[in-house]
C-alpha cells in the first residue's frame, strides 16, 4: 500500500486529526498495607462487585534461587499443593474443589507466589487452606514422584512447540550462566534427580514471612479480614532472615551477533526472536519505553505487524516486547514465518529497526501511541484478582500507586525530541542477538549472514 | 472505582432499530471504558466446500478498508483514538470486539457503520490476507498436535453436516477463495438483521441510542440468509483415527455426539462435563491422573452449538504401552456413571463452579458482553445468563445418569489418537 494514499484517507476521516486528548482519569482504589508483628506484608483492598475474594501472595522463592538445580523452584511452588501436614492431598483437593475455589502455585524467575479466588461466604475456610498450604506443606514423598512423572513428560512435550521453547532459549543467550538466564520448569536432566528432601530445603530456606507479601481483594470488610488474616498467618514463624538476590550481579554484556539455530526436523515455519539486553523494572523512563514500543511493536499498527503481515502477509503476527526484571531484562522482536520466507521476514524485521532510529516518531505517531497507552490502561486493573496482582507487583518491586496514578501524566510527558533519546538509549540497533528455530537445513546459510552461529536441537535439553 | 451492586437482569437495557439490528447495553461506569461486541450468525457452519473457511477470511477481510475509512484506515483510527479490537470465528458465528475508552464511543459506530454499510474488497488486500491466514493456520499446526487430532475428528464423526470441515478450511480452498466468494458471503450475512450489538461500559443508554439511529439504522436489511438444511445422520457404530505424528507421548481425543445448546440435555451435560474433569477431585483426573497415573492430563468440553455437535474429551497419557488401558479407564468412568449415578455432594460441588464462573462473567465489562452475546444468540435470549445458575441448580442426580447412557455409547463415538509409531 502506498503511503500517500494512505494519508489522503486518513485525511478524509474525520475523527483522526480532532484535537482529541484521551483521558482516562484512572485511579487506583483505595487499600490499607501493614506488617504483621513477624514481618509479612499484607495488603487489604475492598471490592464490592460480586461475592467474590480474590488472594495473590508472593515469596522470594523463584528459580534464580535454583542454582544448577533448573525446576527445584517451580518444582517446590507445584508441590505447597500436595496436601498439608494435617490434610492429605486428596482431602485438599476435594474440599478446594467442593468450594468451587481457584488456588494456584507456582514459580516464576524471580519469585514464587499464590494466587487463589474463592467466594465470599467461604472465606473462613478459604483463608484457613491458603495459610496452611503457606506454612504447613507436607511434601508428600508418593504425590511428589507422580507430580515429576507428569512434569517429565510435560518437558518433552515443550520441546513439540517453538512458541513455548523460544523464549527460554532467548533468556539462555542473553543472559548466560547468570541466574537469569536459568530455565524456569527446568529441563529433564536437572528434574530428574529431584527429591522431597531437595523440595524441603528450598522450601525452608526461601519462604519466610519477612520475605513475603499477600494481598487480599475483594467483598469484605477491611476490618474483618486484618483480624482473620492476623490470626490465620500471624503463627508464621519469623526467620530474622532478608532475602539475598543471587541476580543482583551483573551479567556478561552481549559481544557481536550471535545466532542461536535450534533445529526442528518437521517445521514448517521459523520462529524467531531479535534483540538485545532491555530494562530492569524500576527504569525510571519504563512509562516513555513503553509508549515508543507501543508504536514500534506492540499494537496491530505497530511498524513491524503493519510491515510484516499487513503490507507483505509473511506472518500472522509480529511484536516486540520488554520484559523487565529486578536487575535487567531482555528485548525482543518476535514472529514467525513460513521456511522459504525466512530471509525476507528477519530482513524486514532488520530494516525496521534502522528505520525506528533513522526517522523516530513524528507528531501524529506519538499521540496515536500516547491515545492508545493511555486508553488501554484501565482494563489491566478491572479485576480484584488484577488487582491483587498489582499489589503483590508492587510489594516486590518496591513501587506505589503513584506508577498507577501518574501514569498519564508520565505518558503525556513524552515529546518526539525525548522519544528520539529513548529509542537511542533503550532499543538496541547492532550486537543483535538471534534465536532461530525451524528447519536448520533451509535456514543455515542465510543465518550465518546475521551472526555467529551455534547450533542445537529442539529435542536437546536447554544446556 | 465506584463500587458497584451486582448486576441484574434490568440492568441491560435493549432496542431494536428499524431495520433489525438488535442491541443490548449494560452501563457500567467501574473503569472508564466501553467495549462494543457484534455478534454475527455466520461461521463455517454457513460455508460448502469450495469457500471452505471463508468465514474466517472474511474476519480478516472486515478490517481490510471500506467507503469512508480505506485500507489500514479502521486501525489506525481505532488506535488513534486508544482503542483496540479483535475478532473471532467459530463454526457457528463471527464476533468482532471493540475495547476504547468510553469518549471513543462515537468513533466505534462510525467505523462500525463504514464497514458494515460499504466494505471495499481490495484485491491486493485480498492477496496479502490470505498469505495472514495461511501463516494463522501453520502456526496452529506448528505448536500444537490437539487441532489436528481435533479437525480429525469433526470431520469423520460429521460426514454430511458442515462441522465436517474446520473453522480455518481446507488449504486449497484458501487459495482458491474469489473475489465474488467473498463480496456475495459479504451481502448475505453481514445485514444489520443478522447482527446482535452488545454494548458495555461507561456509557449512556441515551447515547447508544442516538448513535445507534444515526450511524446503523440507515443500513437496508437484507433477506435471512438460507437456513442451514443439512442435519447429520445419526452415527451408527464406532469410528477411530490413527494418526502419526513424532511426539513424546501419545494424544487421545473421543467425540461423542450431543445435541445444540437450546436442547433441555444441555446443563445436564455440562455439568457431567464438569463432574468428569474440572478439578483434581474430578472424576477422571482423581482415576486416570492423580490415582493411577494413566494420562499427564484429561479435560472435556462441550461447547454452544447452533447444531447438534461434539461433546470432547481428551487425554494425554502418561505411559505409551498403557495408552489402551487409558481409553478403557475413561469409558469405565463414564460407564460407572451411568450405571450407579453421582452423589449429591459431587453434584453440589459443581454447581457451586457454575455461580463463581456466573461470577467471573460478571466481573468484567467485557465478561458482560461476551456473555450477554452468547445467551442471546445460543440460548435465544440474553436473560438466560442470569438464569444459569438457577437452571444449573435443578439439574438432578438422575438427570447426570440418564444422560451419561444416552449419550455415550460406543456406537456415537469417534476417536482419535496420535502417536510416534502407526502401523
Amino acid at each position: 500500500m502506498k503511503s500517500t494514499h494512505i494519508i489522503k484517507t486518513l485525511m478524509l476521516a474525520g475523527f483522526l486529526f480532532s484535537a482529541l486528548s484521551i483521558s482516562a482519569q484512572y485511579k487506583l482504589p483505595a487499600y490499607q498495607k501493614f506488617k504483621l508483628k513477624n514481618g509479612l506484608t499484607v495488603y487489604l483492598m475492598e471490592q464490592h462487585e460480586v461475592p467474590v475474594i480474590n488472594v495473590s501472595a508472593i515469596f522470594p522463592a523463584g528459580a534464580i534461587y535454583d542454582g544448577k538445580q533448573s525446576g527445584l523452584a517451580s518444582l517446590t511452588a507445584t508441590a505447597l499443593m500436595h496436601g498439608t501436614t494435617d490434610m492429605p492431598k486428596k482431602a485438599l483437593d476435594e474440599m478446594i474443589d467442593f468450594m468451587a475455589a481457584g488456588i494456584n502455585t507456582s514459580a516464576s524467575k524471580e519469585s514464587a507466589g499464590l494466587s487463589a479466588k474463592f467466594a465470599a461466604k467461604d472465606s473462613e475456610k478459604a483463608m484457613q487452606i491458603i495459610s496452611r498450604i503457606i506454612m504447613q506443606p507436607a511434601f508428600d514423598t508418593a504425590e511428589f514422584n507422580k507430580e515429576k512423572k507428569r512434569i517429565l513428560i510435560g518437558l518433552e512435550q515443550r520441546k513439540e512447540s517453538p512458541r513455548t521453547m523460544s523464549n527460554s532459549f532467548y533468556e539462555k543467550l542473553i543472559f548466560g550462566a547468570h541466574p537469569y538466564g536459568n530455565v524456569v520448569s527446568g529441563t529433564v536432566q536437572t528434574v530428574e534427580p529431584l527429591t522431597t528432601m531437595h523440595i524441603r530445603n528450598f522450601y525452608n530456606n526461601h519462604y519466610y514471612p519477612e520475605g513475603s507479601a499477600i494481598a487480599i481483594v475483594g467483598n469484605f470488610k477491611s476490618a474483618d479480614m486484618k483480624k482473620m488474616v492476623t490470626r490465620m498467618l500471624g503463627s508464621w514463624k519469623s526467620t530474622g532472615k532478608k532475602p539475598a538476590n543471587p541476580a543482583n550481579v551483573s551479567f556478561a554484556p552481549v559481544n557481536g551477533n550471535n545466532v542461536l539455530l535450534v533445529n526442528k526436523d518437521d517445521a514448517r515455519e521459523t520462529t524467531f526472536y531479535i534483540g538485545g539486553t532491555g530494562i530492569s523494572r524500576n527504569n525510571p523512563d519504563q512509562v516513555a519505553i513503553e509508549v515508543v514500543n507501543t508504536y514500534f511493536g506492540g499494537r496491530f499498527t505497530s511498524l513491524l505487524n503493519d510491515e510484516l503481515r499487513v503490507n507483505s502477509g509473511l506472518t500472522y503476527g509480529a511484536r516486540s516486547s520488554f520484559q523487565s526484571y529486578k536487575n535487567g531484562g531482555t528485548f525482543y522482536i518476535s514472529t514467525f514465518t513460513a521456511n522459504k520466507t525466512t530471509e525476507p521476514a528477519i530482513q524486514k524485521t532488520l530494516d525496521l529497526i534502522q528505520r525506528l532510529h533513522e526517522k523516530g516518531m513524528d507528531e501524529q505517531a506519538l499521540a496515536s501511541a500516547k491515545n492508545y497507552v493511555k486508553g488501554q490502561f484501565p482494563p489491566r486493573y478491572e479485576t480484584a484478582g488484577q488487582l491483587a496482582q498489582l499489589l503483590t507487583s508492587m510489594f516486590w518491586y518496591q513501587y506505589d500507586e503513584s506508577y498507577i496514578n501518574q501514569f498519564e501524566k508520565n505518558v503525556d510527558g513524552l515529546t518526539v525530541e525525548k522519544a528520539r533519546q529513548i529509542i537511542a538509549r533503550y532499543f538496541p540497533k547492532d550486537k543483535l542477538q538471534f534465536v532461530l528455530i525451524g528447519k536448520a537445513s533451509e535456514i543455515k546459510e542465510f543465518a550465518a549472514k546475521l551472526g555467529k552461529v551455534t547450533e542445537t536441537e529442539i529435542k536437546k535439553d536447554i544446556q | 472505582m465506584i463500587a458497584s451492586a451486582q448486576m441484574k437482569p434490568e440492568d441491560v437495557k435493549t432496542f431494536t432499530l428499524k431495520n433489525g439490528m438488535k442491541f443490548l447495553v449494560v452501563e457500567d461506569f467501574s473503569i472508564p471504558n466501553a467495549n462494543m461486541y457484534l455478534f454475527y450468525k455466520a461461521g463455517s457452519r454457513n460455508e460448502h466446500q469450495g469457500i471452505t473457511g471463508l468465514s474466517h477470511f472474511f474476519e480478516h477481510m472486515m478490517f481490510n478498508g471500506a467507503k469512508k475509512y480505506g485500507p489500514k484506515a479502521f486501525d489506525q483510527t481505532m488506535e488513534f483514538n486508544g482503542g483496540a479490537n479483535n475478532a473471532y470465528t467459530t463454526q457457528n458465528v463471527t464476533v468482532y470486539t471493540n475495547w476504547f475508552p468510553a469518549s471513543a464511543l462515537e468513533v466505534m459506530f462510525d467505523l462500525e457503520s463504514d464497514r458494515i454499510s460499504s466494505l471495499s474488497i481490495d484485491s491486493a488486500m485480498v492477496e496479502s490476507e490470505r498469505g495472514v491466514v495461511l501463516s494463522e493456520r501453520s502456526t496452529g499446526l506448528e505448536n500444537s498436535p490437539w487441532r489436528v487430532v481435533i479437525e480429525n475428528i469433526y470431520a469423520t464423526s460429521f460426514q454430511e453436516h458442515p462441522y465436517h470441515w474446520s473453522v480455518m478450511g481446507y488449504e486449497d480452498d484458501m487459495k482458491n477463495w474469489k473475489q465474488s466468494d467473498l463480496e456475495k458471503y459479504f451481502k448475505t450475512y453481514y445485514a444489520p438483521n443478522n447482527c446482535v450489538v452488545v454494548i458495555s461500559g461507561a456509557v449512556k443508554m441515551t447515547d447508544v441510542k442516538r448513535l445507534a439511529e444515526k450511524y446503523l439504522e440507515p443500513i437496508p436489511a437484507q433477506p435471512e440468509p438460507a437456513r442451514v438444511h443439512i442435519t447429520e445422520p445419526e452415527q451408527k457404530g464406532e469410528r477411530r483415527i490413527m494418526l502419526q505424528k513424532d511426539i513424546a507421548a501419545p494424544y487421545i481425543g473421543i467425540g461423542f455426539r450431543t445435541p445444540e445448546t437450546k436442547h433441555e440435555d444441555f446443563y445436564a451435560l455440562t455439568l457431567l462435563s464438569d463432574i468428569l474433569t474440572s478439578g483434581n477431585s474430578s472424576r477422571m483426573n482423581m482415576e486416570l491422573v492423580q490415582n493411577k497415573p494413566l494420562a499427564t492430563m484429561v479435560q472435556s468440553s462441550l461447547g454452544e452449538s447452533f447444531d447438534p455437535n461434539l461433546f470432547l474429551l481428551y487425554a494425554v497419557s502418561a505411559d505409551a504401552t498403557k495408552l489402551n488401558e487409558l481409553e478403557e479407564g475413561m469409558y469405565a468412568v463414564i460407564r460407572n456413571i451411568a450405571e450407579n449415578g453421582v452423589t449429591e455432594t459431587e453434584l453440589q460441588k459443581v454447581k457451586n463452579r457454575k455461580l463463581m464462573e456466573f461470577y467471573g462473567q460478571i466481573e468484567t465489562i467485557n465478561g458482560k458482553s461476551d456473555n450477554l452475546g452468547t445467551y442471546e444468540l445460543f440460548f435465544g435470549d440474553y436473560k438466560k445468563m442470569f438464569n444459569a445458575p438457577a437452571a444449573f441448580n435443578q439439574v438432578t442426580v438422575d438427570d447426570i445418569k440418564r444422560v451419561a447412557g444416552k449419550y455415550f455409547k460406543k456406537s456415537n463415538r469417534t476417536v482419535a489418537i496420535m502417536q510416534k509409531n502407526v502401523d
